[in-house]
């Protein structure tokens, strides 16, 4: 399926097989906290080494010094309402519309072609094979149709963040196991029935997978689209700094660019847990820590 | 599609009244054409009203194929299935079922899980008004005080247990169980036998129970029925005229051993039958 980024977060539990190739390791006595945080050092000591001895010019790789100061600036900018304010929210907007859109039109149509032979049988393989064209490369085209306004940006993001739903919501629908259909059948369970009871229900873990992932490509599809002109957007200000060598600029702004993912992406994955309380994963994380 | 001349014969041969019986079969067979398999052939049967039937046979001779024919759930190629004198064409309430997993639905409760076919068949206001008698149901089993909790926090044995709540809701006229132990641990799989034996003769239920523990099948049967794979068809009947209840103790008796070693017997002659074809 998609991937899931929230598999790269969170304590990391061993399975007991598993701790028998590991045990022993000085990296499990260490608490998580301790190691992702010394990594973290070790990489900005890193990024400092490597601006700090010039191995390339100060202006093309600033150093993590300049970089938090310029993050500091944006931030006082875009608490004081100035012009990063606005691109943070018009891309916000455009990430947000591209994602809603996505989800709706994912999700309906995932559930017509997961749920209909013409759909499983000549649709699937189609959305499968668009699916893995690079779609990105769309981007000129959707300036082309509509303009450079904020519109082909959210048609971009839609268009990106889209894929995902519709392929996990489709392959969702199978998910129930044949006897549980077959015990449907058995209590004369209308197609209705068994599409809002059994299919739907079941269906959930792989459309959050889905709508996870299109959480982060619909910021993806935004700036895409940004990045082709026209726009006021995060993107934009990105484009205009790298072509005038703030590349700190340019850093501090994909910093608040992952910021707008983050939260979306947290969004969902909270609408998740409440919904699906009663799922495996969900089930493992509540023994695990309680 | 009823081969009249057949059961004026087979009526004749049996003295018993007719009200006796819940079902009869006859004829039945099932083709299935896609692989041009003869899954089932010829198969008759009757069932008498309170009585356990088992069904025995080597994996891939058609019980699971004859139990959901038995549902209405796939149609039979030709025959006739009779329950309490009509013929089924499809589902029906009548009929409960249940399979080797307990099939719960996961996000609901063990009481909603019970009455969910009330709430597919007649809605929400009527499976809330059958609370009361599924709440019953799950004491009858055991599960008294487990109305709230979901599946996730049951055992495999307890959630069997729902899943009978759930076939019992709608006071079935005959239980068709496939395999519904097989995947249970050795100790809970004779407690849940006791159990169900208990629980039939509590409902004064008729049971159809496939399965493919010889021990099983003649612990809580009548009659066991053994079949022989390919074409499918029910070789022999076996007897079972143990008294009851049943108890556990009773599988070390001589008698017993002589219904396990008999069944077995017709389980091998059948399956040697098969492999000559
Ligand atoms: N829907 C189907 N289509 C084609 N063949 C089937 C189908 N269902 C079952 N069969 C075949 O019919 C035979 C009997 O199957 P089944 O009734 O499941 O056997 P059992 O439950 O006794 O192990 C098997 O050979 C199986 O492969
Ligand atoms: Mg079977």
């Amino acid at each position: 399926m998609t991937f899931k980024p929230e598999e790269l977060a969170g304590p990391v539990e061993m399975s007991d097989a598993e701790a028998l190739w590991y045990s022993g390791k000085w990296i499990d006595r260490v608490p998580q906290w301790v190691s992702v945080t010394v990594l973290g050092l070790a990489m900005l000591g890193i990024w400092w080494l490597i601006a700090e001895l010039e191995f390339v010019s100060r202006i093309l790789l600033p150093g993590p010094a300049e970089t938090f100061e310029e993050l500091w600036d944006t931030t006082k900018n875009i608490v004081s309402g100035g012009h990063i304010a606005e691109g943070l929210w018009i891309t916000t907007q455009e990430v947000v519309w591209g994602f809603l859109l996505a989800a709706f039109a994912g999700f309906v149509l995932g559930v017509v072609v997961g749920e209909t032979r013409l759909g499983k049988r000549a649709v699937m393989p189609y959305l499968v094979s668009f699916n893995a064209l690079p779609k990105v490369a769309f981007a000129p085209v959707f300036v082309a149709w509509f303009g450079f306004g904020v519109n082909s940006k959210i048609v971009m993001a839609t268009f990106i963040a889209f894929f995902p739903v519709i392929v996990d919501t489709a392959a969702g629908m199978l998910a129930a196991d044949d006897d549980t259909l077959m015990l449907f059948k058995s209590m004369e369970s209308s197609r209705w029935q068994t599409l809002r009871k059994l299919k739907l229900p079941s269906a959930l873990p792989f459309i959050f997978a889905g709508l996870k992932t299109a959480a982060v490509f619909s910021v993806v599809g935004a700036v895409v689209g940004e990045y082709l002109g026209g726009g006021h957007g995060l993107g934009e200000l990105i484009r205009f700094s790298a072509q005038t060598l703030r590349i700190d600029r340019v850093f501090a702004l994909i910093v608040y660019l992952g910021v707008i993912g983050l939260l979306l992406f947290g969004l969902v994955a909270w609408a998740e847990r409440k919904l699906l309380f009663w799922h495996k994963s969900e089930i493992f994380e509540i023994q695990g820590t309680g | 599609m009823i081969e009249s001349t057949d059961s004026v014969d087979r009526a004749g041969q049996q003295p018993r009244p007719v009200n006796d019986e819940v079902v009869r079969i006859t004829g039945l067979s099932k083709t299935f054409h896609k692989r041009g398999l003869n899954a089932l052939d010829d198969v008759d049967m009757t069932l008498r009203h309170g009585t356990f039937t088992s069904v025995i046979g080597p994996s891939g001779c058609g019980k699971s194929t004859l139990l959901k024919i038995m549902a209405g759930l796939i149609p039979a190629s030709s025959g006739e299935i009779l329950l309490n004198g009509v013929e089924v064409t499809g589902p029906r309430q009548d009929i409960g079922i249940m399979f080797q997993q307990p099939t719960l639905l996961p996000w609901r409760t063990s009481l909603e899980n019970v009455l969910l076919p009330i709430e597919i068949r007649s809605g929400s206001a009527a499976a809330q008004e059958r609370s009361a008698d599924a709440l019953q149901l799950l004491e009858l089993v055991g599960l008294g005080g487990f109305d709230q909790v979901r599946p996730f926090e049951l055992s495999g044995g307890m959630a069997q247990r729902v899943a009978i709540c759930r076939m019992l809701v709608t006071g079935p006229a005959i239980l068709l169980l496939d395999e519904p132990f097989g995947a249970l641990d050795e100790l809970t799989r004779e407690y849940m036998n006791v159990e169900l034996q208990r629980i039939c003769r509590e409902r004064d239920a008729t049971s159809f129970m496939v399965t493919h523990a010889i021990p099983e099948a003649v612990f809580l049967a009548d009659q066991v029925f053994v079949m022989s794979a390919r074409p499918g068809r029910i070789a022999t009947i076996v007897d079972v005229d143990l008294p009851r209840p049943r108890t556990l103790d009773m599988m070390t008796t001589p008698e017993f051993g002589a219904l396990v070693r008999r069944v077995r017997h017709e389980l091998n002659m059948g399956i040697g039958e098969g492999g000559e074809e």
